[in-house]
């Protein structure tokens, strides 16, 4: 370790984009010490042109095809991690896009807010970015304290912190399994580097896996089963989901579900994919739960939230079964997958947004929509898109998902599984169907009252995401090409 | 792999897990010494109990209530910047002490680690934290 | 000639496209010149290629192709099938424009006109098809326009019912057109017409064996065919629907349920003439088939009161003899019969049409009466119509009627005494209940009351025309076309029709006895006077006799209890089946055990699930590590 050594610094150039508008923003905020919501509104401007400005540099300085590694070891950039920071950045992008209106109105917005998105969309960069245990942790941790926090912004709420204690308290227990796991993992190879693990588990000869091995596997697998809220480490989900202010839960519902599902992958294919055997029924019966746990306990649900907390609790097991499948036709499913849920639930909690309940932050109860389409047709028709797709229906993006997830599976040899899943889907499609049912058949209530029903506000930011996410729902059969071929480039990093 | 129970119990610990052999040995032996002397002081021990030895210990004054009462909050407060800065400094001591041979991306490592951390203390500084009242 | 050809078939369907999608009147502009245009076209085709005795052979594309089974569509047009075009398209016009006038005020005329035109389209490719499967598709699709027609006013439920019950006993017929269609496919290969005609001498003697039986592969194909007919032409065991079917508005009567569709099955059997011809059992049966539905419905007509159901009897009655002289190779007459029947029961119907019209929506004949003065031009033609009819000489009925009732006399057959007997015997009623309609409609006292009255008006031009068009026809077709179609040396029909050597009827027919040709109109004469001395001179004998016989005169009120017998037989089990499979089958055992028993399986579950989610972090928590133990757990011991 000369005194010259200089990592390349330009890999996290996004990051670090992200860090100082963080920092700038809340400097500037703590000084300012304005309440003005005209100043509130400027922080999240410049909130979202940061997560904008990172993207342009990431897009600008990406290697393509290339395993581009800095910090010793400790972060890389391949096709992979650009396709998950991609979707991170342009997801956590579309939800401050969507949010900062109604954040405005319920009186959340605070610099705060702002830079403690910027701060969870570094941590989640880093995850992604990983190559090693210990940046791996940092990340984690970068973005599991942001997100506590966050869900605990509305304080006054005793639901709200209610949600964010419960968040707080299984989360340190989920880290606490992701350390155990990983030094043991550090104790069983003598390194924390992802490439390095894998070469030494490659070395040991099969069926004679140490015990520590194992245990270690289990254990990191337990804390991303967490982060990812695979039965039976999701019973978080559905309180933080509801507890949370709804620009807060779409938040939670998008990006850090995506980057915990990619880091997932990369730790089950890449360290340990010598495991294979002994990883895929442990997958596959959180796989089986989550799907099947995902399509029942919603059934009864009144809650809009607390139902997609289950909804999206089966939509990871269905992720889950591609990566089950293990093959790259698995991979490529599940990121398409992930491409298409990240569209599909901001476009929902877009229209959430737009819709205003009886209660004091967007639209609470299923009830609450009826009667919905004639107020608003053109938000009832894009939520119902977003239904039906997340149900599976073709010619939906939802279904092509499940499609390509299914084909995989069975490709790979798990009839069962993928019997199962679509046993699951129909079930589930319940819900999902209720939801538009409510909306255009059931009747608006005999009053309304004054804010019942009124759109908030619906300005171009929200119009413009919520028409993109409809757009490519709507046309993904069409026009799969930029997707498929992302997919494809990021998958090719493990098969190739 | 699958392993039957029995298999399972007469494993060996292996691989790098039985350089910490040791420091279980020492850990066990701890935990029992510690226990013993706990278990005989309570078994051997003289027990005359009244009012007075059963209330709680406050700083040598009489006890206004019960131990196990709320207090404020702005305790928990201090106690947590105090670790951070804690740690900090935890950090600091080996950051001097390889000064030598981390060069200066070390150097500037710390620096940027320091004001992070300094960029917190503003803010908690100005947001009023610090302030007792 | 083949553009020709291709634009009358398709004219109507053009009309049917664009009228589903014009306003009232320039839809009704529309169907009715592109109806005039087919018909201008089809007279053409009807004198260049039918009077030249030519045939065209026209293939559009291909429709099935599998292996060695090809199946084109296409249009053959020869004489029999310009017959029919020529008739169809010429009464389709007239009654287009006739619904002019008599749906004026209706709400949906363009959906009515558009049902006409593609009617004319389906029954169009029918008579034109070159193969049995295209005859099907037009088979099924006049079937779907009498539905849709019968249930035009669906708002009434009488008419629901009719239509229902059309396609219902229709589908009957059709499964017999289909077995038939079978039967001809694994006997020949192929459904050609051409082709199949070609082979039929070879396969004469096939027989079919199963069940132990050997069946003669011709009687049974043909007998399949002639069950299909018997639905679509209404003959005795499937004519239920017929009278039901006047629910429809009444120029759909006049088109559809006496002039065209009906006649379907006749076509039909003239058709496969070359088949018939080898299958002697089948030719009797179809004739003793008809020669009972024209008795049988001609009693029924002799005592109904609705002026429209009377003359849908009489159809009923006629197509019982156009089957009569077809089952006994007599095949020229019956499609002379076919056309003049065209002419004078699409007269008749319109007519009736404009005296309901007139009488402000009155179908009872016991409440007309002594309207003729109001309406003298619909009384004229409503004589003209009864006359041609009855077959009173020189009228167009009489020269159809008496060559098959010759034919019947003539047959070598043993059935054909019977159907010269039978045919004797209606033709009797026949005159009775026609004249029945008219003393009973036009003359005597008015029995209407004063309202009614007081409104009767001649029907507009627009629908005076088109019946004195078909006047005309009813006046002139018999004597025009006589010598054409049943000549003695006539050649007009060329390959058309077959008919072996030793069945020929129709010369033969020209030279019978003297009183077999004076007994139609005697019979005729006699029912005339008979309806004159109940209704005119001893107007209390209907009511003394309808008591005196009451038996007799319910049974035939009821339509011989056809309707009663099947409620009986077949609608009551199938709906007491239908309820037992619905109640105990569907909805208990299917919907109970699968929709219904796992939907509530799964909200069970769903509840199941919701107790685990107490709310306390300490069973949040309690939950990841039992998770986590159990995958140490499944590892090790799975």
């Amino acid at each position: 370790m000369g005194g010259a050594y200089l990592p390349d610094l330009t890999l996290v150039l996004p990051e670090g984009i992200l860090v100082v508008t963080a920092f700038l923003i809340l400097m500037t905020g703590v000084f300012r010490k304005s309440t003005n919501p005209q100043v509130q509104q400027r922080f999240g401007h410049v909130a979202l042109s940061g997560l904008i400005v990172a993207l342009g540099a990431l897009i600008f300085y990406h290697h393509p095809a290339e395993r581009w590694i800095s910090f010793e070891g400790q972060l890389l950039q391949d096709d992979f991690v650009y396709l998950g920071k991609i979707l991170i950045l342009s997801g956590s992008a579309a939800v401050v896009g969507i949010s900062l209106a109604s954040m405005l109105k319920e009186h959340l917005l605070s610099f705060e807010y702002c830079a403690l998105i910027l701060l969870a969309t570094v941590g989640m960069l880093l995850m992604v970015g990983a190559n090693d245990f210990l940046s791996l942790f940092m990340g984690l941790e970068i973005q599991s304290l942001s997100l506590y926090v966050l869900v605990a912004l509305k304080r006054d709420q005793t639901i709200a912190s209610e949600a964010a204690l419960k968040y707080f308290v299984l989360g340190a227990l989920a880290t606490c399994f992701y350390l155990y796991g990983a030094s043991l993992m550090y104790g069983f190879s003598g390194s924390t580097n992802f490439e390095a693990i894998a070469t030494i588990i490659r070395m040991e000869s099969a069926g004679n896996f140490p015990l520590s091995l194992f245990m270690s596997l289990i254990f990191i697998m337990a804390s991303f089963s967490f982060k990812i809220s695979a039965v039976p480490f999701h019973m978080w989900t559905p309180d933080v989901y509801q507890g949370s202010p709804t620009p807060i839960t779409a938040f939670i519902a998008a990006t850090p579900k995506i980057a915990a599902m990619l880091v997932f992958l990369r730790l089950m294919l890449e360290p340990f994919m010598t495991l294979y055997d002994e990883w895929q029924s442990l997958v596959a019966f959180l796989s089986l739960f989550s799907m099947v746990l995902g399509a029942f306990a919603a059934l009864r649900q009144t809650d809009l939230k607390r139902l997609l907390a289950y909804s999206a609790i089966g939509q990871m097991g269905y992720m889950l079964l591609g990566v089950v499948a293990g093959t790259d036709e698995g991979i490529q499913a599940v990121l398409i997958y992930l491409t298409l849920y990240l569209v599909m639930i901001i476009g929902t909690f877009a229209c959430l947004l737009c819709l205003r309940g009886k209660g004091s932050y967007g639209v609470q109860n299923i009830e609450d929509l009826a009667g919905i389409s004639t107020l608003h047709p053109k938000v009832s028709f894009a939520l119902a898109i977003f239904m039906f797709s997340l149900a599976g229906i073709p010619p939906l993006g939802g279904f092509f998902a499940k499609l390509y997830i299914f084909k995989a599976a069975l490709s790979a040899g798990f009839f069962g599984l993928a019997i199962a899943g679509a046993l699951a889907s129909v079930v589930a499609a319940y819900y999902y169907l209720k939801i538009v049912k409510v909306m255009y058949f059931d009747d608006a209530p005999k009053v309304p009252s004054a804010s019942y029903g009124q759109i908030v506000v619906l300005p171009l930011k929200m119009a413009l995401i919520l028409n993109a996410c409809a757009l490519v729902t709507l046309l993904f059969f069409v026009f799969p090409n930029p997707i498929l071929e992302i997919v494809q480039r990021a998958a090719f990093t493990f098969s190739g | 792999m699958t392993l039957s129970s029995s298999q399972f119990m007469s494993m060996p610990l292996k691989g790098n897990l039985e350089e910490y052999f040791n420091i279980f040995i020492f850990m066990a032996v701890a935990f029992g010494i510690s226990l013993f002397l706990v278990l005989l002081s309570f078994w051997r021990g003289p027990k005359r109990p009244d009012a007075e030895k059963l209330s709680a210990y406050e700083c040598g004054f009489e006890a206004f209530s019960d131990a196990r009462l709320k207090f404020d909050v702005r305790f928990y407060l201090v106690a947590i910047l105090f670790i951070i800065f804690d740690l900090e400094i935890a950090f600091l001591f080996p950051w001097a002490v390889s000064l030598k041979s981390i060069g200066l991306f070390g150097f500037f490592s710390m620096l940027l680690f320091l004001g992070t951390l300094g960029i917190g203390f503003v803010y908690e500084w100005r947001k009023g934290a610090l302030e007792w009242e | 000639m083949e553009t020709l050809a291709v634009l009358v078939v398709f004219l109507p369907l053009l009309g049917a496209i664009l009228s589903s999608v014009l306003d009232h009147r320039s839809s009704q502009a529309v169907t009715c010149g592109l109806m005039a245009l087919a018909a201008i076209f089809a007279s053409i085709l009807f004198v260049k290629v039918g009077l030249q005795e030519k045939t065209l052979l026209i293939p559009l594309f291909t429709w099935i192709h599998v292996e060695f089974f090809e199946v084109s569509w296409g249009l053959q047009v020869d004489s029999l099938s310009l017959v029919m075009m020529a008739v169809l398209t010429l009464i389709s016009f007239l009654v287009h424009v006739y619904s002019v006038g008599y749906m004026k005020g209706d709400r949906s005329i363009p959906r009515f006109m558009a049902y006409l035109s593609l009617f004319t389209f389906f029954m169009l490719t029918l008579v034109t098809a070159p193969n049995f499967l295209q005859m099907f598709f037009g088979w099924e699709g006049v079937g779907l326009c009498s539905y849709l027609l019968i249930g035009y006013w669906y708002d009434r439920e009488s008419a629901n019912a009719a239509a229902m019950k059309a396609f219902l006993v229709n589908r009957v017929g059709d499964i017999g057109f289909v077995l038939g269609v079978l039967t001809i496919f694994v006997l020949f290969g192929t459904v050609d017409f051409l082709s199949v005609f070609e082979l039929v001498e070879d396969y004469k003697d096939e027989t079919f064996t199963f069940f132990g039986g050997h069946y003669h592969a011709l009687t049974l194909a043909t007998l399949f065919f002639f069950v299909g007919a018997m639905g679509k032409s209404a003959q005795i065991g499937l004519h239920t629907w017929l009278p039901d079917a006047m629910e429809a508005p009444t120029p759909v009567s006049a088109l559809i349920h006496a002039a065209t569709m009906v006649t379907a099955g006749v076509f039909l059997v003239v058709r496969i003439s070359p088949l018939l011809e080898y299958a002697p059992l089948a030719r009797e049966f179809i004739t003793l088939i008809g020669a009972v539905t024209a008795l049988m419905a001609a009693t029924i007509a002799c005592v109904q009161n609705d002026i429209k159901r009377i003359i849908a009897y009489s159809t009923c009655s006629q197509l019982g003899y156009m089957f009569m002289a077809a089952g006994l190779s007599g095949y020229s007459a019956s499609m002379l019969h076919l056309t003049t029947h065209a002419f004078f029961k699409a007269l008749l119907f319109l007519s009736a049409g404009s005296v309901i019209h007139a009488m402000s929506d009155e179908y009872n004949i016991q409440k007309m009466g002594g309207i003729w003065k109001y309406v003298p031009l619909t009384y004229v033609l409503m004589w003209i119509g009864s006359l041609a009819l009855a077959g009173i000489p020189f009228f167009s009925g009489f020269y159809s009627k008496d060559m098959i009732l010759e034919v019947d006399w003539v047959s070598n057959l043993p059935v054909g005494k019977v159907a010269f007997v039978f045919g004797i015997s209606a033709a009797v009623l026949t005159a009775f209940y026609a004249w029945r309609l008219l003393l009973l409609t036009f003359q005597g006292a008015p029995r209407a009351d004063e309202a009614v009255m007081s409104h009767i008006h001649e029907s507009p031009l627009i629908m005076l025309i088109p019946l004195m068009v078909l006047g005309a026809g009813s006046l002139f077709s018999g004597y025009v076309l006589y010598d054409l179609f049943v000549g003695e040396s006539t050649s007009f029909w060329g390959t058309a029709l077959f008919v072996l050597p030793e069945n020929e009827v129709i010369g033969a027919a020209h030279h019978v006895e003297t009183w077999v040709k004076w007994s139609p109109i005697l019979a005729t004469l006699v029912g005339i006077g008979l309806a004159y001395y109940l209704y005119v001179f001893a107007k209390s004998w209907p009511e003394r006799l309808s008591i005196a016989f009451s038996t007799v005169y319910t049974f035939l009120l009821r339509k011989w209890c056809f309707d009663e017998i099947y409620d009986w037989i077949f609608v009551r089990p199938s709906l007491k089946l239908a309820k037992v499979l619905w109640k105990e089958g569907d909805q208990k055992m299917i919907d109970g055990l699968g929709p219904n028993g796992v939907a509530a399986l799964s909200v069970a579950g769903g509840r199941l699930l919701c107790r685990f989610q107490t709310g306390y972090v300490y069973h949040y928590a309690f939950a990841m590590i039992i998770g986590l133990v159990l995958m140490i757990g499944c590892y090790f011991w799975l």
